[in-house]
C-alpha cells in the first residue's frame, strides 16, 4: 500500500510540473499554431534571476516573485524578437528566429555569467522531508502538488470566468474572427507569452528546487517535456496539455520503476519514438483542439 | 456615414474587387447584392478591417479609417455579423455574447443589461444559455452571431449573408429581426444573395458583378429593373 | 527561364569558389587556413545536404546532424585499427572488431548507411507539415542522440571515441564538397526536384496535378541523409576523436544559421552561407581569443560567435526571409547581369 502511495506521490508531483509546462508551450501554441523554441530558456532565466538576487538579504518568497516575473518579460520579449516580426512570412521562420533566440539566451548566459552550475537559493522547506503513514517523501514533492492543483485550478477559472479567458479561447478558435469582435490581437499574443512565461516561472523554481544550481542548457529537457506532454495530449487542447502532463509523469515514474537499468538509459529513445508514432497516428495529438482553426 | 471609395482588394495576384465606391446614409440599410464570387464579402471584411485594400479609401463620419485593425474597427462603432458558422463553436452562447461586448468589458452593468435584452429579443438563445455555440441549429447560431455582433452597440452594422443555408421560415423570422432593427434607427449594410428578401427591407442598394459595382438605386428602382436576373447572371 | 546555361554557369561560379579556396588555403600555407578550408568543405557537404531537403520541400528538418553522427560512427567503427578496438571500443561486438577497411570506402558506407536509416525511418514522417513535422524531425534527433549516446558497444557512450585514422585532407574534402554542389544542383533541377519545390509553394496543387508529396519529401530525405552522412564520416576522419555531443543541438544551430543566411531555397544560398558564416566565425574566434588573452573579463569569453550567428539568423528572416540568395541562383544573376550590358552595348 504504502508503495502505492509513494508511486502516485511521486506521479503527482513530477505531472503538476509537467502539466504547467505543457501549459504554458500550448497557450501559445493554441492561439499563433507557432512553436515556441525558446520555451526551455525562460526556465533558465529564472534560474539566473534566483542565482543573481543569492547574494541579497531578500526573503526566499520575494527572489521568486522577482525570478517569475523575469521569466514573464522573457516570454513577453520573446515575441516582439522571434515572433511578431516574421508571424505573417512563413512558419519556417519562426520556428527559426525562437531557435535562434533560445541560442542566444543560452550563449548570453555562457558569456556575461558561466558555463559552470551556479548555486541557486533554496528554501529551507525544500530540503525537508515528510514523514506521514509509513512514507517518507521530500516536502518539495507536496508542495510540487499542491501548487499544480491550485494553479491549474485559478487557470481554468481565469479561461472560464474572466472576460480576457473567452478572449483567449476564442482566439485560439478563430483568431480573426475575435478580433473582429473587438479582441485586440497583440493584446492576447502578450497575454499568453505572459501565460506562457508565469508558468514556465513556477515550474523552474520546482525544477531547480531538484538540483539546486541552474546551467545554460537547463530549459532544454523541460523543453522536450513540454513538447512530448503536448503531443500525447494534443497540441491544441489545453485540457489535453495538463492530461498529457500527468500521463507522461506516468509513463516516466512507471519505467523508472520497472525497467532494468539496461534499458532505462535508453528512456527518452522510448518516449520519443512514441511522440513519433502519436503524431503519426493523430497529427494534432491525442485530444482534438477546438473545432475549427486557422492560422493568423 | 460610412463612405467607401474606388475600393480595389486583391488575393495575391487575383483582383477580387475593383474600383467599388459606396456610401451609407445615417439610420440607412443598405443592401449590397450580387452572385456567388463577385467580392461582396470581400468588400464587407474589408469594411471591417480584416482584409486590407490594395487601394482605394475607407470613411466613416469622414475620419479615414482604410488601414485600420478589425479590433480597432470595433471600437470605431461597427460591427460584423460574418457568416453561421463563425460562432465560437466551443464557447457557450453566454459566452459568446459576452465575448461580442469585449470592447466594453468594465461596464459590467451595461453588458448585463444588454445580455438580458438580446435574450428577451431572441428567448431562444436564453434558453440555450449555457449550451456550446456548435451544438445550435444554423438559425439559432444566425440568432446567436446578430445578437453578438449587437452587443457591441454598435453604429454601423455588417451582415454578411444572414440568409444563408437557412429554411424559408427562419429566413423571413431573420429578415423581421432586421426590419425591426432598421425601425430602431440602426444603420446596417446587408450581404445578401437573396434579393428579393434584401431589397423588401432596404432603402437603398448596390449590385456587384465580377468585382465591381454594376448598378445602384432605391431599393424600388433596382427591384423594378427589368434585368435584375440579367444582372445576376452576368448577361 | 532558368535554363541549362544558367544552372551550367551557377555551377562553375560555385565550383570555383571552393577551388579558389583550395588554391588560396595552398598558396598561405599556413596549417590553420588549410584546417579552416578542410572545415569549411565539410560544412559545406553538411549544408547541401540539408539544403536539399528543406530547401525544396520548404520544411525544417532538426534530424540532419544526427544522421551526420550516423555516417561518422559507422565509419568509425569500421576503420578503427583492429589493435586499438579494444582500448577504444571495449564492448564491440567481436564481428565487428576484427573489420578494418580504408577509410575512403568507410566514407562511403557511413553515408549509405545514414542514408538506409534515413529511409527506414522517415517515411511514414514525411506526409506531416508544420508543426507536427518539425516536432517529429526534432524527436528523431533526440532518438538519435540518445542512441548515440547509450549504444555503448558502437559508440563507446558518452565518451570520447579516438583512434579514428586521419584520413581527410583538403583535396579529398574540397572534392566531395565540389560533388556534393553538383548533386545537389542536379537534384533541384531534376524531376523530382522540380515538383518537390512545386509541393513546397502550393501543396494542394502540387498534389492535383499527380505528385506523390510524401514520396517526393521521402527521396529528398534520403538524399539529404546520404550527403550528411558523408559529411559526418569526412568529419571524424578530420577530427579522428569525437562525442555524441558534437552531432546535437550546437551543430544542428551553426548548419541551419549557415542555410538560412545563404538562403535555404538555392544551391547557391547553401554555399555563400557556408562561406560567409565560416569567414565570421573565424574572425569572432579570434577576437574570443584575443580577448581572452588579454584577460579584460575575469572569465573565460565563450559563446560570442553564437550571439552573432543567433542576432544574424533573426535579422536575415525579418529583413530578407528567404536568406541573400532567396529565389535565383548565382548564375542566373551573372547570366542577367551579362545580358542586360550586352543589350546596353548594343544600344
Amino acid at each position: 500500500m504504502t508503495a502505492y502511495i509513494q508511486f502516485l506521490i511521486d506521479v503527482l508531483s513530477l505531472g503538476g510540473a509537467y502539466a504547467l509546462m505543457a501549459l504554458g508551450l500550448v497557450i501559445v501554441y493554441g492561439i499563433l499554431r507557432l512553436v515556441n523554441f525558446a520555451y526551455g530558456e525562460l526556465i533558465m532565466v529564472t534560474g539566473y534571476t534566483m542565482f543573481l538576487l543569492g547574494g541579497s538579504a531578500l526573503p526566499w518568497i520575494v527572489m521568486a516573485a522577482i525570478g517569475v516575473l523575469m521569466a514573464i518579460l522573457a516570454g513577453i520579449a520573446t515575441d516582439y524578437v522571434a515572433f511578431r516580426p516574421v508571424r505573417a512570412k512563413s512558419v519556417t521562420a519562426v520556428l527559426i528566429t525562437s531557435f535562434a533566440f533560445s541560442t542566444l539566451l543560452q550563449n548570453a548566459a555562457l558569456l556575461f555569467i558561466s558555463p559552470r552550475p551556479r548555486n541557486v537559493p533554496l528554501p529551507d522547506i525544500f530540503s525537508e522531508t515528510v514523514h506521514f503513514a509509513g512514507i517518507v517523501t521530500p516536502a518539495r514533492n507536496l508542495i510540487t502538488i499542491a501548487t499544480a492543483v491550485i494553479l491549474l485550478a485559478v487557470f481554468a477559472w481565469v479561461m472560464k470566468r474572466t472576460v480576457l479567458g473567452i478572449a483567449m479561447r476564442a482566439a485560439a478558435t478563430h483568431f480573426t474572427m475575435a478580433r473582429m469582435l473587438g479582441v485586440p490581437a497583440n493584446l492576447i499574443i502578450s497575454t499568453a507569452f505572459a501565460i506562457s512565461g508565469f508558468l514556465a516561472g513556477i515550474v523552474s523554481l520546482f525544477w531547480i528546487g531538484r538540483i539546486g544550481s541552474v546551467v545554460p542548457g537547463i530549459g532544454l529537457e523541460p523543453l522536450l517535456v513540454a513538447f512530448i506532454a503536448t503531443v500525447i495530449g494534443g497540441m491544441r487542447s489545453l485540457q489535453g496539455a495538463v492530461l498529457g502532463g500527468f500521463l507522461l509523469a506516468f509513463i516516466d515514474t512507471g519505467l523508472n520503476y520497472s525497467l532494468p537499468q539496461e534499458l532505462l538509459k535508453f528512456r527518452d529513445a522510448f518516449t520519443f519514438s512514441l511522440v513519433i508514432l502519436i503524431l503519426l497516428w493523430r497529427p494534432a495529438g491525442l485530444m482534438k483542439g477546438p473545432a475549427s482553426g486557422q492560422r493568423t | 456615414m460610412l463612405d467607401v471609395a474606388a475600393l480595389e482588394l486583391r488575393y495575391g495576384a487575383i483582383r477580387a474587387v475593383r474600383d467599388v465606391s459606396l456610401t451609407v446614409g445615417e439610420g440607412e440599410l443598405v443592401a449590397l447584392l450580387g452572385a456567388n464570387g463577385a467580392g461582396k464579402s470581400s468588400t464587407l471584411r474589408a469594411i471591417a478591417g480584416a482584409h486590407k485594400p490594395a487601394s482605394g479609401t475607407i470613411r466613416l463620419n469622414g475620419e479615414n479609417v482604410t488601414n485600420q485593425s478589425p479590433e480597432r474597427m470595433v471600437r470605431n462603432g461597427v460591427a460584423m455579423v460574418p457568416e453561421t458558422r463563425d460562432v465560437f463553436p466551443d464557447l457557450t452562447v453566454a459566452e459568446n455574447l459576452r465575448l461580442g461586448a469585449f470592447t466594453r468589458r468594465s461596464d459590467e452593468a451595461g453588458v448585463d443589461e444588454d445580455t438580458q435584452r438580446m435574450f428577451r429579443l431572441f428567448p431562444i438563445l436564453s434558453e440555450r444559455a449555457e449550451q456550446a455555440g456548435g451544438t445550435l441549429s444554423g438559425g439559432e447560431q444566425q440568432m446567436l452571431v446578430i445578437a453578438r455582433a449587437l452587443m457591441s452597440r454598435p453604429r454601423l452594422l455588417l451582415l454578411d449573408e444572414p440568409s444563408l443555408g437557412l429554411a424559408p421560415t427562419i429566413v423571413g423570422r431573420i429578415f423581421d429581426m432586421i426590419a425591426e432593427l432598421k425601425s430602431g434607427g440602426l444603420t446596417m449594410l446587408l450581404v445578401e444573395q437573396n434579393a428579393a428578401k434584401a431589397l423588401a427591407v432596404a432603402d437603398r442598394a448596390y449590385v456587384m458583378r465580377s468585382g465591381e459595382i454594376a448598378a445602384e438605386g432605391t431599393a424600388a428602382d433596382i427591384a423594378a429593373a427589368s434585368d435584375l436576373k440579367a444582372l445576376y447572371l452576368g448577361g | 527561364m532558368a535554363g541549362m546555361k544558367d544552372t551550367a554557369l551557377t555551377l562553375v561560379i560555385l565550383i570555383a569558389l571552393v577551388v579558389a579556396l583550395v588554391v588560396g588555403a595552398e598558396i598561405a600555407e599556413i596549417r590553420l587556413f588549410g584546417r579552416i578550408a578542410t572545415n569549411l568543405c565539410i560544412s559545406l557537404v553538411l549544408v547541401l545536404g540539408l539544403q536539399v531537403f528543406m530547401g525544396n520541400s520548404g520544411i525544417l528538418s532538426f534530424a540532419h546532424i544526427g544522421f551526420m553522427g550516423v555516417g561518422a560512427y559507422t565509419s568509425a567503427v569500421l576503420t578503427i585499427p583492429a589493435q586499438m578496438k579494444g582500448m577504444a571500443l571495449p564492448d564491440l561486438y567481436p564481428v565487428l572488431a576484427a573489420i578494418q577497411l580504408s577509410p575512403y570506402i568507410a566514407i562511403l558506407i557511413g553515408g549509405l548507411t545514414a542514408a538506409v536509416v534515413a529511409a527506414l525511418v522517415s517515411y511514414p514522417l514525411m506526409r506531416l507539415s508544420d508543426a507536427a513535422a518539425v516536432i517529429t524531425s526534432f524527436a528523431l534527433l533526440v532518438v538519435l542522440h540518445t542512441v548515440m549516446l547509450h549504444w555503448s558497444e558502437i559508440t563507446n557512450g558518452p565518451r570520447t571515441l579516438f583512434g579514428i585514422p586521419k584520413a581527410t585532407d583538403l583535396y579529398l574534402a574540397a572534392g566531395i564538397a565540389i560533388l556534393a554542389i553538383i548533386g545537389a544542383m542536379l537534384f533541384r533541377e531534376s524531376r523530382t526536384g522540380l515538383l518537390l519545390r512545386a509541393t513546397r509553394d502550393d501543396e494542394t496543387a502540387a498534389g492535383a496535378i499527380g505528385a506523390d508529396v510524401s514520396r517526393l519529401r521521402w527521396k529528398a530525405f534520403i538524399i539529404s541523409a546520404l550527403f550528411a552522412g558523408i559529411g559526418g564520416a569526412l568529419w571524424g576522419h578530420f577530427i579522428t576523436s569525437f562525442s555524441p555531443k558534437a552531432f546535437y543541438l550546437k551543430e544542428t544551430f551553426v548548419i541551419l544559421g549557415m542555410l538560412v543566411i545563404g538562403g535555404a531555397p538555392t544551391v547557391s544560398g547553401a554555399v555563400i552561407g557556408v562561406f560567409l558564416v565560416t569567414f565570421s566565425f573565424e574572425v569572432l574566434r579570434a577576437f574570443e581569443a584575443s580577448l581572452n588573452a588579454a584577460k579584460i573579463f575575469t572569465g573565460q569569453v565563450v559563446g560570442v560567435t553564437e550571439i552573432v550567428l543567433a542576432l544574424a539568423m533573426i535579422a536575415i528572416l525579418i529583413l530578407r526571409p528567404g536568406g541573400l540568395f532567396a529565389t535565383m541562383e548565382i548564375g542566373v544573376l551573372f547570366g542577367r547581369r551579362r545580358q542586360k550590358a550586352s543589350e546596353g552595348e548594343k544600344q
